[in-house]
């Protein structure tokens, strides 16, 4: 049975898969590290807002703090970019 | 440029008598930033003391209280109002008194009418409310009370009772529930009230007066009526007032709020028994004209001395000095903290590059036009503040988007008549898509590039700022410190070179191999990393853990490119939802569900490029912020300067001398 698949299996087929496969691999990329950012930028967010709130001086600090998780997603960018490209 | 505006550190001293004049003069100037004086709290301190203030100080105050209340009772800001012309403050100062008892006494008056309308209309309504209930009975109030032999129940109840001992009985049945009013005689009351009960009964008690409820209920509504129409007058009265004398209250509080700030004075300098002492900062460049005006007013009879700035000790406050292209940018300075006086204020290279990475992010003709009229459009209601620089430095941002999009040949998605200038964003989205697609690799290369420059930049800032800040062994350390990140960074981009060829980069990997199969660039950028390494180490070598994070910093500048395609992307699928999907199929044969189908095709195409332009504002504002911010801010700059407040009106609106 599995030899037969496989027999059918054209170059084109093949090829359109590993396309496929890599887009898929791109959406996971970006997708996982986005949530794994907000995830992160979820608790200095609310911490942050709470601080400015209390002392709006600290704003320039708290928002460098909140960016500091958005590393991990701009990788997961690059390793999609990588892939698709 | 590059560094706030320098300052001069300045006394005057003076006979007390020459005081008044000289505050004066300084609040005219509008250049003096006083220090206050602070004094020392030691038993027996027999030195200088805090002056009082002048006389006249508190009954200004209490006539400023007394405008800001009436400001509040008209529900204005001042600041909002705009005048039509000044008033010679002379003219205010003899007419302030009698006009402004005149007004507060009958804004006075209207208020405690006013309230007193409004008090009779809430007992009103209360009486109203006790009154419903009986309304459905046909009885006059003063039939429920003053009998000796009969028991009155009057209450709310779940049904019709069914009562056997002689009673009058009325019972009424409304949405509000079942009011019931029962007249039995006394002997029974106990027997009755037990029945009653047993089906839910709870009393409400007889409202008083006398006659009809529901001609009392008449009156009262009425005479709601007539209240609420009172206070409508009062209102109007108010309303009126306010049209008519807004602008003399305005012009009074700003003659008044100088003069408390003038009387006050005294209490921020230092005094002795006979003479007063005044510190604080001018601009350099308005030392000479300052020092003029005090000894024209005083007939040379006092002391301006300069005395030298101590950077180590004194808060020098912090004044930009920028052209005027660059200063909505401030803004963006200040919020994160405003730079101190020795430090390099970057907001001139923040102002060309901030709007240059918005450009790049939003890069879209289409899009540049629509922010570009919006900020014109809300730059007409927006015209002091924050809000003022936000919406001048939008109208920055919206020309680069336009700037670039003409760059990128790109309009609201679509194609321009001709080919990208620079790399091309175009995704291919949709059927009959064709072309070359989007230039990733190089619109990277890009933003790499961008990083490394910027990056650069700060790290050349930072040795700038360690070496202007900071003493003894500690400057050269630092400034070592901040040239080994550069080494470290430039030592991995060459050791990248030399094993491979990039696209826009230079190709070193043809360079002579020198020993172990790296060659010449290779052996360099090795060296320059592992000496960069110890040089940060030299300075604090808990900060050698952080060297991976000039890649993830380099990288983070992908979002440059990211962001925008995004946007891009955003904008060829709402393109081809509406007019390939939804439009085009309608146009080859005209029906009128397809007109209508059309006409949603037009609105999924505007929702969708509002949407996309709101999201390409956020996104490429804040992520082009982010940049300054966390890449290039962290490299150089502290902040945490104190601002230069001088003492004086910064623009009088409303009057004038």
């Amino acid at each position: 049975m599995v030899d037969a698949v496989a027999a059918e299996m054209t170059l084109e087929m093949v090829m359109a898969s590993q396309l496929g496969l890599k887009a898929l691999g791109a959406g996971i990329a970006v997708g996982l590290t986005g949530i794994g950012a907000g995830m992160a930028e979820m608790a200095i967010g609310s911490a942050a807002v709470g601080a400015t709130a209390e002392n709006k001086d600290i704003f320039g600090l708290a928002l460098l703090l909140t960016v500091i998780p958005e590393t991990i997603v701009i990788f997961g960018l690059v390793v999609a970019l990588l892939l698709l490209f | 440029m590059l560094r706030p505006r320098q300052m001069c550190h300045i006394f005057i001293t003076g006979s007390k008598n020459q005081m008044e004049p000289i505050i004066q003069e300084l609040y005219r100037c509008n250049v003096f930033h006083i220090e206050e004086f602070i004094e020392q709290e030691m038993v027996g301190y027999k030195g200088l003391r805090i002056g009082m203030p002048l006389p006249g100080a508190s009954e200004a105050s209490s006539k400023l209280i007394r405008i800001r209340s009436i400001e509040n009772t008209f529900g204005v800001k001042f600041k909002e109002v705009v005048p039509r012309k000044k008033v010679p403050v002379q003219q205010l100062r003899e007419t302030i008194d009698t006009k402004l008892s005149v007004i507060g006494s009958e804004v006075d008056q209207l208020l405690t009418k006013k309230s007193r309308c409004e008090t009779a209309v809430k007992d009103l309504e209360q009486k109203i409310n006790e009154l419903k209930p009986f309304a459905a009975i046909p009885l006059p109030l003063e039939m429920y009370n003053g009998y000796q032999r009969i028991a009155v129940f009057t209450g709310r109840i779940s049904k019709s009772p069914d009562l056997n001992v002689p009673n009058e009985t009325y019972f009424s049945q409304t949405k509000d529930g079942n009011f019931i009013a029962v007249f039995v005689p006394a002997e029974h009351s106990e027997q009755v009230q037990l029945s009653l009960l047993k089906i839910n009964f709870v009393p409400v008690p007889v409202p008083k007066g006398e006659g009809l409820p529901q001609e009392l209920l008449n009156l009262y509504t009425e005479q709601i009526t007539a209240h609420k129409k009172e206070v409508a007058q009062i209102q109007e009265r108010l309303g009126a007032m306010k049209k008519e004398q807004i602008e003399f209250l305005a012009a009074c509080e700003e003659m008044l709020s100088a003069d408390v700030e003038k009387a006050e004075a005294p209490l921020r300098f230092a005094m002795t028994e006979e003479t007063f002492l005044a510190e604080g900062w001018v601009p350099v460049d308005e030392v000479s004209s300052l020092t003029e005006a005090i000894t024209r007013v005083t007939g040379g009879k006092c002391s301006v001395t300069e005395v030298p700035i101590d950077l180590g000790h004194d808060q020098v406050p912090v004044e930009y000095d920028n052209p005027s292209f660059a200063r909505p940018t401030e803004m963006i300075l200040t919020v994160y903290s405003r730079p101190k006086y020795t430090e390099i204020d970057p907001t001139l290279v923040v102002s060309i590059v901030f709007p240059v990475f918005f450009g790049l992010i939003l890069g879209d003709v289409g899009y540049g036009l629509i922010l570009l009229a919006l900020s014109m459009l809300l730059r007409k209601y927006i015209t002091y503040g924050e809000g003022k620089d936000l919406i001048d430095s939008m109208r920055n941002f919206s020309i680069f988007s336009i700037g670039f999009g003409i760059l990128y040949s790109e309009f609201l998605g679509f194609k321009l008549p001709w080919e990208p200038l620079i790399f091309s964003r175009h995704l291919n989205i949709g059927a009959h898509a064709t072309g070359h697609g989007p230039m990733i690799p190089e619109l990277m290369v890009m933003s790499i590039w961008i990083g490394i420059l910027h990056i650069t930049l700060g790290r050349v800032f930072g040795m700038i700022n360690h070496a202007r800040m900071d003493h003894g062994s500690h400057r050269v350390k630092a400034v070592l410190a901040n040239f080994g990140w550069l080494l470290v960074m430039w030592g991995i981009l060459a050791a990248i070179w030399s094993k491979f060829s990039l696209p826009y980069m230079p190709d070193l990997s043809s360079a002579p191999v020198v020993a172990m199969g790296l060659n010449l660039v290779a052996v360099i950028g090795a060296v320059a990393l592992v000496l960069g390494i110890v040089f940060i180490g030299r300075d604090n070598v808990l900060e050698v853990v952080e060297v991976p994070t000039i890649i993830s910093h380099t990288l983070s500048y992908a979002r440059l490119v990211a962001v925008g395609l995004s946007s891009v992307a955003i904008a060829m699928v709402v393109n081809f939802i509406a007019i390939g999907i939804i439009i085009e199929p309608q146009l080859e044969n005209l029906s009128v569900v397809g007109v209508i189908l059309m006409i949603v095709g037009v609105l999924v195409f505007i929702l969708g490029h509002i949407g996309n332009t709101a999201l390409g504002l956020i996104g490429g504002g804040l992520q082009s912020l982010r940049l300054q911010y966390v890449e290039f801010f962290t490299k150089f700059y502290t902040g945490g300067g104190i601002k230069y407040k001088p003492f004086g009106m910064k623009q009088r609106q409303f009057t004038e001398d």
